[in-house]
């Protein structure tokens, strides 16, 4: 391979490039038709994309939402003023921010771990949990309230867990006699805790990262808002679940968690406490997940919870020139040659992170053409002066602006990443601490995320629910919850939003920049 | 650890008062008439030595006067520290 300085067009290239990018950060202004105003242009296209299509349509899909994005940047393009090179730059330069690079790199490693620790069986360890408790229709849903919400704690996905629990317990408590829509609303109430809470669910990595705090040090101190909300919402369910009656269904729930049920799983609860533990002890995050991957590896082949192949796999066709040779190995199998492929949980937990980067970077892209345009500054303005004009106001203003933008656009993980900079920029007018910003931006997303009939959590319960009457006999379209049903019981989503709102008006766990310092922005 | 866990269990003024010789961080947050202004909450610092090309930088500051009826006070700038993050 040749190694040396590149030829010298292509250095004029590079240099030229570097150049124009530089003038990029250094020019503060893109100049719009229609004022500063229309710099707000791909990022507004781009939301009103998102309600339209994860709201009016209900297609939860995140890579139609990087269409809308592009699509978004491109007509915004057709409204600058002179040339676009520098808006062209300006893009580059957003999505060249250290914010987006490290949500990406904390995604990544969050999902290996998700996935690997589902493969071994986790679901499976909460399950023989519950059986064990041997309980009836009334505590029914307060203890599917603690158990999803400890799946999602582990595994940071409130989407996951929904589907999970809704595909088991949900049918197991109907049979139980537990009141349909109450059990969901605990399962929903679930996701929110651990979606707002765990060190590798996708929003808490995004409050963090874009508060310019450390993911761990984020988690310990939000702890006493969940903790406030959840222990009531405990309770509210085990009060409901004694008043609102059930179906009267003729079936054994055995039938539907014995299957599903294996004690072993509940290792995972320490593959989950090694990533909690190192992260709050100050270690750097990628680190902290690393340990969980290879505690949950480690335990998932000693204790026979998944084949290895569950975690890696390499399918390859028989005519590979390797194929042969290394077909012994557990992470190899031979396949037809059409149907080639890498699989297992490694590969998914990744892959499965691929759209919400692409729409992270271009959502990134969009927001500096904003700074850039003077948009954000405009709006910035107006709510300082008229509407954040003291602390409590700013506070209460960073709670209502989380909840509208999360009421409107359903896919939870886009909206915190369109509010944050705001949350940001108007926390740091009032010097107010980054991990209590990052604790009002994440509470609404996690909560509204799985509240309203239009929003993503509620949407993919419904969705596997409506698939219940396919898989039992006894399961009729009676059961089915309809999602404006439900909304009123996701217990556990209304008291996180009204902890927050007492805590702004309060100052409840209040903190400011001086008080505390967040750990190294490197160990995040 | 634990102690992470425990921080901030408590109600914090939106007053927030200062010593003399007091040494913080802070995020310069503004001008107001001459001076550069930290905000903390909704005590202000003047802050001595800082230019408004230092607003939304994050600065160490000495605070030289407070007066807690007024949550108003004087500080002098020891360093620029950072950055905000947008």
């Amino acid at each position: 391979m040749a190694v040396g300085p590149p030829d010298d067009d292509d250095g004029d290239d590079i240099e030229q490039e570097l150049r124009e990018g530089d003038a990029a950060r250094d020019e503060n202004g893109i100049d719009f038709y229609g004022g500063r105003g229309m710099s707000a242009f791909p990022i507004a296209f781009f939301i009103a994309w998102a309600i339209v299509q994860s709201g009016l349509l209900r297609i939860g899909d995140t890579a139609g939402l990087v269409a809308g994005m592009l699509i978004g940047l491109i007509i915004g393009m057709l409204f600058v003023k002179g040339s676009w090179k520098t808006y062209a730059n300006t893009v580059f330069e957003g999505m060249t921010q250290r914010v987006a690079a490290t949500a990406i790199v904390a995604w990544l490693w969050a999902g290996m771990f998700a996935d690997t620790i589902q493969a071994g069986g986790f679901v499976s360890g909460l399950v023989w949990a519950a059986e064990a408790a041997n309980i009836g229709a009334t505590l029914f849903p307060a203890i599917t309230f603690l158990l999803a919400g400890l799946l999602a704690t582990g595994i940071g996905t409130g989407y996951g867990t929904t589907i999970a629990f809704t595909g088991l317990f949900f049918p197991a408590g109907i049979l139980l006699q537990a009141n349909p829509v109450l059990l969901f609303g605990a399962i929903l109430s679930g996701a929110v805790f651990g979606d707002n809470l765990a060190p590798v669910s996708d929003t808490t990595i995004v409050s963090a990262v874009t508060q310019d705090s450390d993911i761990g040090g984020v988690v310990a101190s939000r702890f006493k808002y969940a903790i406030v909300a959840a222990v009531i919402a405990f309770a509210a369910y085990v009060v409901a679940g004694g008043a609102m009656e059930g179906i009267s269904v003729a079936g054994d729930p055995e039938t539907i968690l014995s299957d599903r049920s294996e004690s072993t799983g509940l290792v995972h609860l320490l593959s989950m406490g090694a990533v909690i533990v190192t992260a709050v002890a100050g270690r750097h995050i990628i680190e902290a997940i690393s340990w969980g991957i290879i505690v949950a590896v480690i335990f998932n082949l000693a204790f026979g919870l998944s084949s290895a192949s569950d975690i890696l796999l390499f399918e390859t066709p028989s005519d590979a020139p390797l194929a042969d040779g290394l077909s012994g190995l557990p992470i190899v199998e031979v396949v037809d040659g059409g149907e080639a492929a890498v699989s297992g949980s490694i590969y998914s937990g990744a892959q499965g992170f691929f759209p919400l980067i692409v729409l992270t970077l271009l959502i990134v892209a969009g927001a500096q053409i904003m700074i850039r345009g003077g948009g954000f500054e405009a709006i910035q303005e107006f709510l300082l002066n008229n509407v954040a004009t003291s602390v409590r106001r700013a506070e209460t203003t960073m709670v209502g602006g989380t909840a509208l933008v999360n009421g409107m656009i359903t896919i939870n993980t886009a909206a915190e990443i369109a509010i944050a900079p705001y949350i940001s920029r108007i926390g740091e007018n009032f010097n107010i601490n980054g991990y209590r910003r990052a604790n009002i931006l994440d509470a609404n997303t996690a909560a509204l995320g799985y509240i309203f009939p239009w929003s993503g959590g509620v949407l993919v319960g419904y969705t596997q629910i409506t698939q219940l009457p396919g898989e039992y006999d006894w399961f009729t379209q009676a059961m089915v919850v309809n999602p404006a049903d439900v909304f009123l019981y996701v217990f556990h989503g209304w008291l996180l939003v009204a902890v927050f709102l007492v805590a702004a008006v309060t100052g409840f766990g209040r903190e400011y920049v001086h008080d505390r310092e967040s750990e190294e922005v490197a160990r995040l | 650890m634990i102690e992470k866990y425990l921080t901030g269990w408590s109600f914090r003024s939106a007053t927030p008062s200062f010593e003399p010789g007091q040494e913080i961080t802070v995020v310069l947050t503004g001008v107001r008439g001459d001076d550069v202004v930290a905000r903390v909450g909704d005590s202000i610092l003047a802050v001595d030595g800082a230019s408004s090309e230092n607003v939304d930088r994050r600065a160490r500051i000495k605070v030289t006067e407070f007066d807690d009826n007024d949550h108003d006070g004087r500080a002098e700038l020891l360093d620029l520290v950072g950055e905000t993050t947008f």
